[in-house]
C-alpha cells in the first residue's frame, strides 16, 4: 500500500451522524444490487411478466384476499374488546372464536354437514384451550 | 455432570411431545419445521432456557422428520427438504411397499441425525474457541463470508445477495443503540412511527410473518385443496421391511449425513440443498443408476439421511459463530434473545449446561422420533389427513399469540407480523429470496456495530484487509464462494434450465 491509496481509503466517522453511517452504504449497495439485477436479468424479467400476469389471474382472490380482509378486522377489534375487559386475555378469546369459524368457511369448499361441524367445534375449541393454557396457566399477556 | 440436574422428566417430556408436534407440522404438506418452531415459541416464554429448548429442538427434529411421511405415501413432500425423498420412495409406495420405504426412511433419518449431532458436539467447541479470539473486523468478514456463501448457492447469486442486504437495511430501521456505542439517534423512518418503531421491528414477529403468515397467504392464494389421495394408501402389500436393505449402504449413509451437515453449516442454505446434492451423488457413484426414480431405496436412504444431517450441522455456526445455520435456526436465536443469553463464541464456554442439555435434548429428540415413528408409522400415516380448514386458522391464531407476547403486549407487533407476511409472499412471488433476506435481518444489527467500530478504531478501510491472516483467509474465502457461484451459473446456463427442486429453497 502506498500513501496516496492509504489516503484515499481513510475514513473517519461524524459521532453525531454515525447513526446515518452504516444504513447509507447499505443503501448504496442496495441501489446497485438493484440496478445490477435489472440488468443482469433482464431478460427472466421480461419473461416472467407473463407468469406473473397468469398467476394472478390463477389466484384464488377470495380465499387470499378474504384472509387478509378478516385477519386486519381481527387485528382491529380485539384490542377494542380487550379494553372492555382489560388484562384478562378476553380480547384475544372473544375475537379468536368468530375468526376461526370465519376463516374455516372461507377455507372450506363445501360448506355443509360434517365439515361444518367440525369447524364450529374447532372455532370454539382451539381458541378456549389456547386462552386457558397461555394466558391462565403460563399467565402470558394477550389482548 | 452437574447439568444431570436440569433434565427433569419435563424436560424429556417437553423433547417428546415437541418432537411429536414437529413430526404433524413436518407431515402436512405446506408446513415446516420452521414454522413449528415459529408457532411454538411463545410457549417457552415461561419455560425457562432449558426446558424450552428442549421443547424446540424436539420440534426441530421432528419437523425435518416428518416430511418423509407424505412425501413417501402422497407424493408430496411434507417439507421442502424431502423433496427428493418422493423421488424414489413414493415409487416404492406404488409398489405396494409404503411401510418398507417409511422404515427405510426412518433408520436412515436417524443415522443423518446422530451424525450431525456427533459433529455438532465435537466441532462446535472448537470452531467456539477458534472464533473468540476474533476482533470486530474478523467478526464483520465472518458475517460478510456468511452472506456470500449463502446467496452463492441461491438460485441466483445477485437475487441472493440483494435479499440479504435488504434484509440487514430493514433491520436497521429504528435506534442506533447507545448501549453498543451507537448515538441514540433513530433512522429510517418517518417521524409518525418513530413511536413504534423506535427499537425497530422486533425480530419474532418478522419471523412469524414471513414463515407462518406468508406460507398461508400462499395457500389461500392457491385456494386451500385438500389433499384427497390419502385413501389410497398400500403399506404392506409389497416386500417387507428389513434391515438388511442397509447392506452395501455404508458408504452411501456417511456420504449422505455428512453433506447434509455440510450444508446444515453453511448459513441459510436450506434443506432442499442438501438432500438434492446427496441424492444427485448417490445417484452418480451408483452402479445402477437407472434404478433412481422408480423405487430405488438408495435414493430414499440418501436424501432422508442428508435432510436430518442439517439438524446438527445447521446448529455448528449459531453456537460457535451466532449465525444460524439455517431459518429454524434462525428463530432459535429469537428464544435465546427471550431468556437474555446471546449466542456467539462465548456460549458453550459460558454456559456448559445448557450446551449439555441441548445434546441431550437432540439426542433424546433423535430416539422419540426413530420410536414414534417406527412404532405409530401407521397412525402418522392418517396425520397427513388432518384437513388444512382447520389447522390454517389455527396458525394464524398462534402466530398472533406468539407476535403479541414477545414484548409483553405491543399491538403494533401484532401488525408487524402481517405487513411482513404479505410482504413476504408478494416478495416471494417476485423471485426474492426468503433465507438470505432473514439472515441479513438477524446479523443486519451486529453488522453495522463491527463494521462502524472497526472504522471509528482504526480510521481507513485497508484494515479490513490487512488486520490479521485470518481476515486474509476469509477474503480468500469470500472470492472463493463468489467465484464457485458464478461458475455454477455458467455451467447450469450451459446446460438449460435449472433443476426444479434445486430452486424452492427451504
Amino acid at each position: 500500500m502506498d500513501g496516496g491509496l492509504s489516503s484515499l481509503l481513510a475514513v473517519s466517522v461524524d459521532f453525531s451522524e454515525s447513526h446515518l453511517f452504516f444504513p447509507r452504504i447499505v443503501f448504496a449497495v442496495l441501489v446497485v444490487l438493484f440496478l445490477a439485477v435489472l440488468v443482469t436479468k433482464r431478460r427472466e424479467i421480461a419473461a416472467s411478466a407473463g407468469r406473473l400476469r397468469q398467476e394472478v389471474r390463477d389466484t384464488d382472490r377470495m380465499r387470499l384476499l378474504g384472509t387478509i380482509g378478516l385477519t386486519v378486522a381481527y387485528f382491529l377489534t380485539m384490542p377494542v374488546v380487550g379494553d372492555v375487559y382489560p388484562h384478562s386475555g378476553l380480547g384475544f378469546y372473544l375475537t379468536s372464536i368468530p375468526y376461526l369459524f370465519l376463516l374455516s368457511l372461507l377455507y372450506l369448499h363445501v360448506r355443509r354437514g360434517r365439515p361444518l361441524l367440525i369447524a364450529a367445534v374447532n372455532a370454539v375449541v382451539a381458541p378456549s384451550v389456547a386462552w386457558y393454557v397461555l394466558a391462565r396457566l403460563f399467565n402470558l399477556s394477550l389482548p | 455432570m452437574e447439568f444431570l440436574s436440569l433434565l427433569t422428566p419435563q424436560f424429556f417430556v417437553l423433547v417428546a411431545g415437541g418432537t411429536m408436534v414437529g413430526i404433524l407440522f413436518g407431515a402436512i404438506p405446506g408446513m415446516t419445521a420452521t414454522m413449528a418452531v415459529a408457532v411454538c415459541l411463545p410457549l417457552t416464554y415461561s419455560l425457562g432456557l432449558v426446558d424450552g429448548l428442549a421443547l424446540l429442538l424436539g420440534l426441530y427434529v421432528g419437523g425435518i422428520s416428518g416430511g418423509l411421511v407424505p412425501a413417501i405415501l402422497l407424493n408430496i413432500p411434507g417439507t421442502p427438504s424431502s423433496i427428493t425423498t418422493t423421488f424414489d420412495g413414493y415409487p416404492m409406495t406404488q409398489k405396494g411397499e409404503g411401510e418398507r420405504a417409511l422404515k427405510l426412511a426412518i433408520y436412515a433419518s436417524l443415522f443423518g441425525g446422530l451424525f450431525s449431532l456427533a459433529v455438532l458436539y465435537l466441532f462446535a467447541p472448537a470452531l467456539a474457541d477458534f472464533a473468540i479470539k476474533f476482533s470486530y473486523i474478523e467478526k464483520f468478514l465472518i458475517i460478510l463470508l456468511a452472506l456470500t456463501v449463502m446467496a452463492a448457492l441461491s438460485s441466483s447469486l445477485i437475487v441472493g445477495i440483494f435479499s440479504g442486504v435488504l434484509g440487514i437495511f430493514i433491520s436497521l430501521v429504528g435506534t442506533y443503540p447507545t448501549s453498543v456505542g451507537g448515538n441514540g439517534e433513530v433512522r429510517l423512518m418517518p417521524e409518525a412511527l418513530i413511536p413504534y418503531l423506535e427499537s425497530g421491528f422486533a425480530l419474532l414477529p418478522v419471523l412469524i410473518g414471513v414463515f407462518g403468515v406468508a406460507a398461508i397467504l400462499a395457500e389461500a392464494a392457491q385456494g386451500v385443496r385438500e389433499e384427497t389421495a390419502a385413501d389410497r394408501l398400500r403399506l404392506t402389500t409389497g416386500k417387507p421391511f428389513s434391515l438388511s436393505l442397509f447392506r452395501g449402504q455404508g458408504v452411501n449413509l456417511v456420504r449422505s449425513a455428512s453433506i447434509g451437515t455440510f450444508v446444515g453449516i453453511l448459513p441459510g442454505v436450506g434443506g432442499s440443498a442438501a438432500s438434492v446434492l446427496s441424492y444427485s451423488q448417490e445417484k452418480n457413484f451408483s452402479r445402477n443408476p437407472e434404478q433412481f426414480g422408480k423405487g430405488a431405496p438408495a435414493g430414499v436412504i440418501a436424501s432422508e439421511s442428508a435432510n436430518n444431517g442439517l439438524t446438527g450441522g445447521a446448529l455448528v455456526p449459531l453456537l460457535s459463530l451466532g449465525i444460524p445455520g439455517d431459518s429454524t435456526t434462525a428463530i432459535l436465536i429469537g428464544a435465546f434473545a427471550l431468556q437474555g443469553i446471546q449466542v456467539g463464541p462465548l456460549f458453550i464456554g459460558e454456559n456448559p449446561q445448557i450446551w449439555n442439555s441441548m445434546i441431550v435434548a437432540l439426542l433424546a429428540a433423535n430416539a422419540v422420533m426413530f420410536l414414534m415413528m417406527y412404532f405409530a408409522i401407521r397412525h402418522l400415516a392418517r396425520l397427513v389427513l388432518i384437513p388444512k380448514y382447520v389447522l390454517y386458522p389455527i396458525i394464524l391464531m398462534m402466530s398472533v399469540v406468539g407476535a403479541y407476547t414477545i414484548n409483553y403486549g405491543i399491538m403494533f407487533d401484532v401488525w408487524t407480523l402481517l405487513l411482513f407476511g404479505v410482504l413476504a409472499f408478494v416478495g416471494q412471488k417476485l423471485g426474492l429470496e426468503v433465507a438470505p433476506f432473514i439472515i441479513g435481518f438477524i446479523l443486519g444489527p451486529a453488522a453495522e456495530i463491527y463494521f462502524v467500530k472497526s472504522i471509528e478504531s482504526f480510521g481507513t478501510l485497508t484494515i479490513f484487509f490487512t488486520k490479521s491472516p485470518i481476515a486474509m483467509v476469509l477474503w480468500v474465502l469470500i472470492a472463493l464462494s463468489v467465484g464457485l457461484s458464478i461458475y455454477l451459473a455458467r455451467r447450469a446456463a450451459g446446460r438449460g434450465p435449472d433443476d426444479p427442486a434445486a430452486e424452492r429453497g427451504a
